[in-house]
C-alpha cells in the first residue's frame, strides 16, 4: 500500500507540474482562441530565468519562483503584443483561427528555443535548491522538492481563482474570453485583456518550468516533452476549462506514474496518451468540458 | 535581355550551388584525418579541438615523415544520423585517410559499418559498447576501455566488498544497455546472481522515480545506473529524494566520468563509482603533465577520461601515421589507408595516459582491437562544481576477458 501512496504521490507532482501548463494553455485558448504551440518554451524560458535569477541575484528559491513568474509573465505580453496580435489584427478581428497562428506558434517555439540555447547553451544546468530532509510520514518518505511542487502549485491555482472570480480584472478577462464584442461594447479595454490573458498563462508556465527544475534540470529541450502531456492533461480535462486543466493534469501524473510503476516504465509517455483515447471515447469534450459550440 | 540582374544573379547562385555539390579535391602530399566528436557540451569543444591541435601540432616541425595533416572535426552532437553523415563526408568528400570517433557507442556503431564497408582505417577514442569490436572488423581499433572489462571492474570490486543484490535501472542508448547488460552476464556467469530488479528507460525520461520506488522496497546493496550523463545525475539525485538510502551503493557507466554528471547532481553524487580509463587524480608524472597541459591550454580543472581518451589516441595515430609508409596521392589512397591501418595494428605495449600499456594486433577480434584493458574504479568525494573523486582500485585484464 506504501508503494501505491509513494507513486501517487509522485504522480501528483508530477501532475501539478503538467497542470499549470495545461493551466496556461487552457487560459490562453480560452482567452485568445489560440492553441499556442509555444507554450513548452515559455515553460523552458521561466525555468532559466528563474535559475538565473537564483544564480546570478542569489535570491531564495520562493522570491526567484515569483520574480521568475512576473518576468516571464511580462516576457509573454511582449510576444503577444509584438508578434500575436499583428495576426490576429490581419484576421480582421481580436481572433483569428487558422493556420497561421498555428503555424507562428511552431515558429515562435523554434525562435525560443534558439535565443535560449545561444544565451545558455545546449547542456542541462542544475538548479540547486537546498529543500531540507525528507519528511517521514509512518512508512512513507516524502520528498520536500514534491511537497514544495504540490503546495506551491496550488497556491498558484488559487492565486488564479481569486483573481478571475474576485476582481474586477478577472471579471473583465472573463468577460474577454466569453464574447469579445460584447466586451467591448461594454467599454473593456479588449486588447489589454488579451495581452493580460496571455501574460497570465505565461507566467504559469513559467511557474512549472522554476518548480520542476530542481529535479528534473533546466534545459533548452525541456518543454516539448511537457507540452504534449500539458496538452493531453488539457484534453482530459476539457480543452479551454480550467478545473479541467488542472483535473486533466493531475490525472496524467497519476496515471502515469501508477503505469510506470505496475505495468512499466519503459513505455511511461504512453499511459497519457490511452487516457487520453479512453476519456476521448467516453466524453470526447473532456471530464469537465463542454459541448462544442461556436464562440462569439 | 529585360532582367539582366537576375540572370547574372540566376548564373552565380548556379556555379556556387554547382560548386558546392561538387566533391572537394583532395591536396596531395598531405594526410586528411576525419574527426567525429560529441561535441555539444561545453567540454567536448575543448577535447576536439585538443584533438585536432595534439594531431596539427605536427605541421610546425614539418610534419610527419615530411607529410602535413589535416584535421576535418565535426559534431555528431551523440546522435547517429549526424555520426553516419559525418563519416560518408569524411569518406566521400573529403577523401580521408583515417576516422577518429566517436565518444557516444551509439554513433560509433553505426560508422564502424560504413568505414568496414568503405575500408578506412577507424579508431574509437572513447566508446565503450562491447559490440564495436566484435563486428569483426579489420579496419577498426579502440583506445577506450570497453564495456566488457568495466563491468567487471565494478562487478568484481563491488561484489566483493558490497554485496551481490543489484537492482539495474538503465536508458535505452547504447552505452546504458551495454553496461547494464554486461554488468548482469558477468554477475551470473562468475557468482550465479540474477537481478534483484531490472528497468529500462527512454533516453529522455526524466523521471526515473516510479523504478527508484520500487527498488527502494525491495532493498538492494547496489544500484546500478547505466546511461549517459544527464541521465545518471537525474537517476542519482532522485534516487535520494525517494529515500534509497546512502548505505546502498551507487554505481554507474563510464559517462559518469564527464564533468557534468558531478557539477549537476551536485552532493548526491558523492560515493557514485564508475570505471573510467583515467582520473585527473592519477599521481603518475605522465598524468600530471597532462593534466597541467589540459588546466593551462584548455581551462578544464579535471580532465576526464574523454580528454585523456583522445589525447592518447591523437598520440596513437601519429605513432602509426610515423611508422606508415604514405604516398598520399589520389591513386594511393587505398593503399595508403591499409597502411595506415597495418602500421596501428603493430602498436605494442604503448605505455601513456591509460593505467596499463596498449596493444593492437592484426587479426579483426576484441582481443586484438580493444588496446586499452585496464580499468580504474573511481568514486566521488565532492559534488557541484569543485568535485572530487579518488580511485578506489586498478585492474587489467587477460584479452579474452568477457568473450
Amino acid at each position: 500500500m506504501d508503494y501505491v501512496i509513494d507513486l501517487v504521490i509522485i504522480g501528483l507532482s508530477v501532475g501539478m507540474v503538467y497542470a499549470l501548463v495545461a493551466l496556461g494553455i487552457s487560459l490562453i485558448f480560452s482567452g485568445l482562441d489560440i492553441v499556442h504551440f509555444a507554450h513548452g518554451e515559455i515553460y523552458m524560458l521561466g525555468a532559466f530565468i528563474g535559475l538565473m535569477i537564483f544564480q546570478k541575484l542569489a535570491l531564495p528559491y520562493v522570491p526567484a519562483l515569483l520574480l521568475a513568474i512576473v518576468v516571464t509573465g511580462l516576457i509573454g505580453v511582449l510576444i503577444e503584443r509584438l508578434f500575436y496580435r499583428r495576426l490576429t489584427r490581419a484576421g480582421g478581428g481580436y481572433t483569428v483561427a487558422g493556420m497561421g497562428m498555428i503555424i507562428s506558434g511552431f515558429g515562435m517555439s523554434i525562435v525560443l528555443q534558439n535565443i535560449a540555447f545561444l544565451i545558455w547553451g545546449a547542456k542541462p544546468l542544475p538548479f540547486p535548491v537546498p529543500f531540507g530532509m525528507p519528511v517521514e510520514v509512518g512508512n512513507l518518505t516524502l520528498p520536500m522538492s514534491y511537497v514544495w511542487i504540490v503546495s506551491a502549485g496550488l497556491l498558484i491555482m488559487v492565486g488564479l481563482h481569486l483573481l478571475l472570480r474576485r476582481t474586477m480584472l478577472g471579471l473583465a478577462m472573463r468577460a474577454v474570453a466569453h464574447n469579445k464584442d460584447i466586451a467591448y461594447l461594454s467599454g473593456i479595454n479588449v486588447p489589454a485583456m488579451i495581452s493580460l490573458t496571455f501574460g497570465v498563462g505565461c507566467a504559469l508556465g513559467a511557474a512549472a518550468g522554476v518548480l520542476i527544475g530542481p529535479i528534473n534540470y533546466v534545459q533548452v529541450q525541456m518543454g516539448l516533452g511537457v507540452l504534449i502531456k500539458a496538452f493531453a492533461a488539457a484534453v482530459v480535462g476539457g480543452f479551454g476549462s480550467l478545473p479541467g486543466a488542472v483535473l486533466g493534469g493531475l490525472l496524467v501524473g497519476v496515471v502515469e506514474s501508477l503505469g510506470a510503476g505496475f505495468i512499466s516504465g519503459t513505455y511511461k509517455d504512453v499511459y497519457a496518451f490511452i487516457l487520453l483515447v479512453l476519456v476521448l471515447m467516453v466524453k470526447p469534450s473532456g471530464i469537465l468540458g463542454v459541448e462544442a459550440r461556436m464562440k462569439a | 535581355m529585360p532582367y539582366p540582374g537576375i540572370r547574372c544573379a540566376l548564373l552565380t547562385a548556379a556555379m556556387a550551388t554547382g560548386l558546392a555539390a561538387a566533391p572537394a579535391r583532395a591536396e596531395d602530399g598531405v594526410i586528411r584525418i576525419g574527426i567525429s566528436l560529441r561535441m555539444i557540451v561545453e567540454n567536448g569543444l575543448k577535447y576536439g579541438q585538443m584533438a585536432k591541435d595534439e594531431l596539427e601540432a605536427v605541421n610546425a616541425e614539418g610534419g610527419i615523415n615530411g607529410k602535413k595533416i589535416e584535421v576535418i572535426l565535426l559534431d555528431d552532437e551523440c546522435k547517429p544520423d549526424k555520426g553516419i553523415a559525418n563519416v560518408n563526408r569524411f569518406i566521400h568528400q573529403n577523401k580521408v585517410h583515417l576516422v577518429m570517433g566517436s565518444v557516444c557507442s551509439s554513433v560509433s556503431m553505426p560508422q564502424v559499418d560504413i568505414t568496414t564497408k568503405e575500408e578506412v582505417p577507424q579508431i574509437v577514442s572513447s566508446s565503450t559498447n562491447a559490440d564495436i569490436t566484435k563486428k569483426g572488423s579489420a579496419w577498426v581499433f579502440r583506445t577506450s576501455v570497453s564495456e566488457r572489462f568495466y563491468a567487471s571492474v565494478h562487478a568484481k570490486y563491488l561484489s566483493e566488498n558490497v554485496g551481490k543484490k543489484v537492482a539495474y535501472l538503465y536508458t535505452t542508448d547504447t552505452a546504458g544497455i551495454g553496461f547494464a547488460k554486461d554488468y548482469m552476464a558477468f554477475m551470473r556467469r562468475t557468482y550465479k546472481v540474477e537481478p534483484l530488479y531490472e528497468a529500462q528507460m527512454q533516453e529522455s525520461d526524466l523521471d526515473f522515480r516510479a523504478h527508484l520506488l520500487k527498488i527502494k522496497s525491495l532493498n538492494p546493496e547496489v544500484l546500478a545506473i547505466g546511461g549517459q550523463l544527464d541521465a545518471i545525475a537525474r537517476i542519482v539525485q532522485q534516487s535520494y529524494e525517494v529515500g534509497i538510502p546512502k548505505k546502498v551503493r551507487r554505481v554507474s557507466a563510464s559517462a559518469a566520468s564527464n564533468a557534468p554528471v558531478p557539477e549537476l547532481a551536485g552532493d548526491a553524487v558523492v560515493g557514485l563509482a564508475f570505471a573510467a580509463a583515467f582520473s585527473c587524480k592519477d599521481e603518475r608524472p605522465v598524468a600530471q603533465a597532462f593534466v597541467k597541459m589540459v588546466q593551462e591550454k584548455y581551462k578544464v580543472r579535471c580532465p576526464d577520461h574523454d580528454f585523456s581518451q583522445t589525447y592518447e589516441t591523437a598520440q596513437l595515430i601519429k605513432l602509426a601515421l610515423k611508422n606508415a609508409k604514405l604516398e598520399l596521392t589520389d591513386a594511393s589512397l587505398k593503399a595508403d589507408r591499409a597502411a595506415i591501418r597495418d602500421a596501428l595494428a603493430n602498436i605494442r605495449d604503448y605505455h601513456g595516459l591509460a593505467a596499463g600499456p596498449i596493444n593492437f594486433c592484426a587479426d579483426p577480434t576484441p582481443q586484438c582491437r580493444d588496446g586499452n584493458r585496464t580499468g580504474i574504479l573511481v568514486e566521488y568525494t565532492k559534488g557541484g562544481k569543485d568535485y572530487d573523486m579518488r580511485v578506489l582500485a586498478r585492474v587489467g585484464f587477460d584479452p579474452d576477458f568477457g568473450l
